[in-house]
């Protein structure tokens, strides 16, 4: 059965075995050995200011990766997310700039608005029976144009800091550690803990296996498939304060692109990409490793173009590890 | 067989004109598209006789305005292929293939100073290199080709603005090939028809009426569209599908590298970021390959609903950049492109429900 996630690890760690899959203990390996060689080929990566940063950079894609992974897992995805962190953006940068509105109205707004964009997605594809990427592939032209109207052909600048809390700035910080990446870490750990322990949680892992089999055992498919949607859009509501805490100035590209370095995140964490299989700690995980090459990319003074090829060949070595284990496990 | 009950219902109550047409609008996508072409012409020729366009919608302006179909159109084609073979194929990698072959032909022709011909076939070998990575890992390996081509996407990206440090090649020798794409008169009778762009003749025909050859004569579209439809029985009847798979991708690949010479000239400039600027190439070219018909999960499509619904996107993209002033109308061709593509997903949902499936 392909929908047993997190598979039996046959770790020599007593404490780990049985609740980490051997892909996370591979990208835990790898992201140390990383850490190792760039600590100790240059003296500024392992310092407070280069470590919260990366933090920061990778809260919003891990926050949205949360959702995605859980999208993914149920036999879906979602390629509207960097248009939908562009709308919420520039709503709720607008809001606060304009009506000055206090931080706790902001963020229930980002949600709102969010959650309502995951909606759409969700409704339309549940109800609507089309395979989620030429929904969402729709969204997000849709989205996008949304966006610009309200951007109204102009770089919203000037934003207080209304947001700063979740930012990348000192506010942002306590200790050198960013909330926003404490934020995302909470949530994650609350929605691995959901997806392993819980009816609700496997049901999840069930539809992604066989939404055939999962809809006759009982499992409301169709609401399930769009809460998934909705809590994405949740997710990229917070992903979007905290970009905004991130600067006084958004440019209409904000969120371009988001899509693809969460799905690779998500990938890169272990997922399967047809459904049934992966966990939001890998995610965290792939997340950080993306973000540690883009950091060690910068600091080793290389073109920052490298990034992507590094990310492209980590997505295809991830994949690889999967089809392999995969295929092994099948012939078990 | 809920289809074949419906059919035989429908036959029994002889249905009247209007319900037939009704029922070829919404299961024939052909019939639906040339409906959608010609009532978006009429609406606009209306707009225009009312004054609300800020230029005339003229069959020039029409005629003009299919280079940006050429493109589109085909990279949709090499979607349709990619897609058709089955088992989630899809091609995200689009764009950085014509973006690296773009840059390699702006080499080629550029700065090494080769003929036109051989730096064409150049382009077409480096993007059929490139596709062929891709139908690798997906048909040998069996990675999911959605991941796969993410990743190459990634990949190819990064290498194209390495390649020559992020910066454009546009010598005198690139600029001077704006004649690809310009508008020309046709021979004979061109007084008669407006001046249709270079590239439609050069690049988009002799690649449609070869992949039609292909896919609907040959024995290649026959086993492509058996191993969409069905992996296992394609397999079991006698179907090479590791290499008609990988066969598809590599068209995809030349195919990209074709359309890296149509943009190159039509920009006069090789552009690192051709196809990956703002959303990219691969979204419109997946748009326009569901929107003429091509089912995602596999074995069906069709050319020609292809090649009309490129010539219906850039012909509404075109009316839309008339309606508005300014920087509106790019806007909304946003809009237009996600609300005709949801629009088709959704009615195709509906019809294989109702109907039994389109054609």
């Amino acid at each position: 059965m392909t929908t047993t996630a997190p598979a039996p690890a046959r770790s020599t760690m007593p404490l780990l075995s049985g609740r980490v899959t051997g892909q996370e203990l591979v990208l835990l390996g790898v992201i140390t050995l990383l850490w190792l060689a760039l600590g100790v080929s240059t003296d500024t990566f392992i310092q407070a200011g280069t470590l919260s940063n990366l933090a920061y950079n990778v809260a919003p894609i891990a926050l949205v990766g949360i959702g995605m992974t859980v999208v993914i897992v149920c036999g879906g995805i979602d390629v509207s997310v960097g248009s939908a962190v562009t709308v919420v953006t520039v709503i709720v940068a607008k809001l606060v700039r304009d009506q000055g509105v206090s931080l706790p109205v902001a963020v229930v707004v980002a949600v709102g608005v969010g959650a309502l964009l995951g909606l759409v997605n969700g409704v339309l594809i549940s109800v609507g029976r089309v395979h989620a990427i030429i929904i969402t592939f729709g969204t997000l032209n849709v989205f996008r144009f949304v966006a610009l109207r309200i951007f109204d052909s102009e770089q919203v600048a000037g934003v207080p800091g209304t947001l700063a809390v979740l930012g990348g700035g000192q506010t942002g910080e306590t200790l050198h550690v960013p909330h926003a990446f404490v934020v995302m870490l909470l949530l994650a750990g609350a929605m691995w803990w959901y997806m392993r322990n819980t009816a609700g949680g496997r049901h999840l892992y069930a539809m992604g296996g066989d939404r055939l089999a999962a809809r006759l055992a009982g499992v409301k498919v169709q609401r399930r498939e769009v809460l998934a949607y909705v809590l994405t859009g949740v997710l990229v509501g917070l992903a979007s304060c905290v970009v905004i805490g991130g600067g006084g100035l958004i440019g209409q590209n904000v969120g371009v692109g988001l899509e693809l370095q969460v799905i690779a995140a998500v990938v890169i964490g272990g997922t399967s990409i047809m459904g049934g299989r992966g966990t939001v700690l890998g995610t965290v995980l792939g997340a950080l490793l993306v973000g540690t090459v883009a950091s060690g990319v910068t600091i080793l003074h290389w073109p920052s173009q490298l990034t992507s090829l590094f990310v492209g060949v980590f997505i295809l070595v991830a994949v690889g590890t999967d089809v392999v284990r995969e295929r092994s496990r099948r012939r078990a | 067989m809920n289809a074949v009950t419906t059919a035989a219902r429908a036959k029994d109550r002889a249905p009247g004109l209007g319900a037939r047409a009704l029922r070829a609008l919404v299961t024939q996508r052909l019939v639906l598209l040339v409906t959608l072409l010609v009532g978006l012409v009429v609406v606009m020729k209306l707009l225009e006789r009312g004054g609300y366009l800020v230029a005339s919608y003229s069959s020039d302006y029409l005629a003009a305005s299919l280079i940006d179909a050429v493109p589109l159109g085909l990279l949709g084609l090499g979607q349709l292929v990619v897609i058709v073979s089955g088992r989630g194929g899809i091609d995200l990698s689009v764009g950085s293939m014509v973006s690296v072959s773009g840059m390699l032909f702006g080499f080629a022709i550029g700065e090494w100073g080769w003929p036109l011909v051989p730096a064409v076939l150049f382009a077409l070998l480096s993007g059929g290199l490139l596709g062929a990575i891709n139908g690798f890992f997906v048909s040998a390996m069996g990675f999911p080709a959605l991941i796969t081509t993410l990743a190459t996407y990634y990949a190819y990206s990064s290498i194209a603005l390495v390649v020559n440090d992020s910066s454009p090649i546009s010598t005198g020798p690139i600029q001077d090939l704006t004649w690809l794409t310009r508008p020309v008169e046709l021979p004979m009778f061109g007084q008669y028809v407006p001046d249709f762009p270079m590239g439609i003749f050069l690049f988009a025909i002799p690649v449609i009426v070869l992949l039609w050859l292909n896919v609907t004569r040959g024995t290649y579209g026959r086993q492509l569209y058996a191993i969409g439809t069905n992996d296992t029985a394609g397999r079991f009847a006698g179907v090479p599908v590791g290499s008609v798979r990988f066969r598809a991708y590599l068209v995809s690949g030349m195919v990209s590298g074709l359309v890296a010479v149509v943009t190159v000239s039509q920009f006069a400039s090789a552009r690192p970021d051709a196809g990956t600027a703002g959303n990219g190439m691969a979204l419109p070219a997946i748009t326009i390959a569901v929107l003429g018909g091509v089912a995602i999960t596999g074995g069906v499509g069709r050319v020609v609903g292809v090649v009309v619904a490129a010539v219906l996107v850039v012909w509404l993209n075109a009316g839309i950049l008339l309606s508005f002033e300014g920087s509106e109308g790019s806007q909304y061709q946003l809009l237009a492109l996600g609300g005709v593509l949801i629009f088709a997903a959704i009615l195709n949902g509906v019809t294989t429900r109702r109907y039994g499936g389109t054609s």
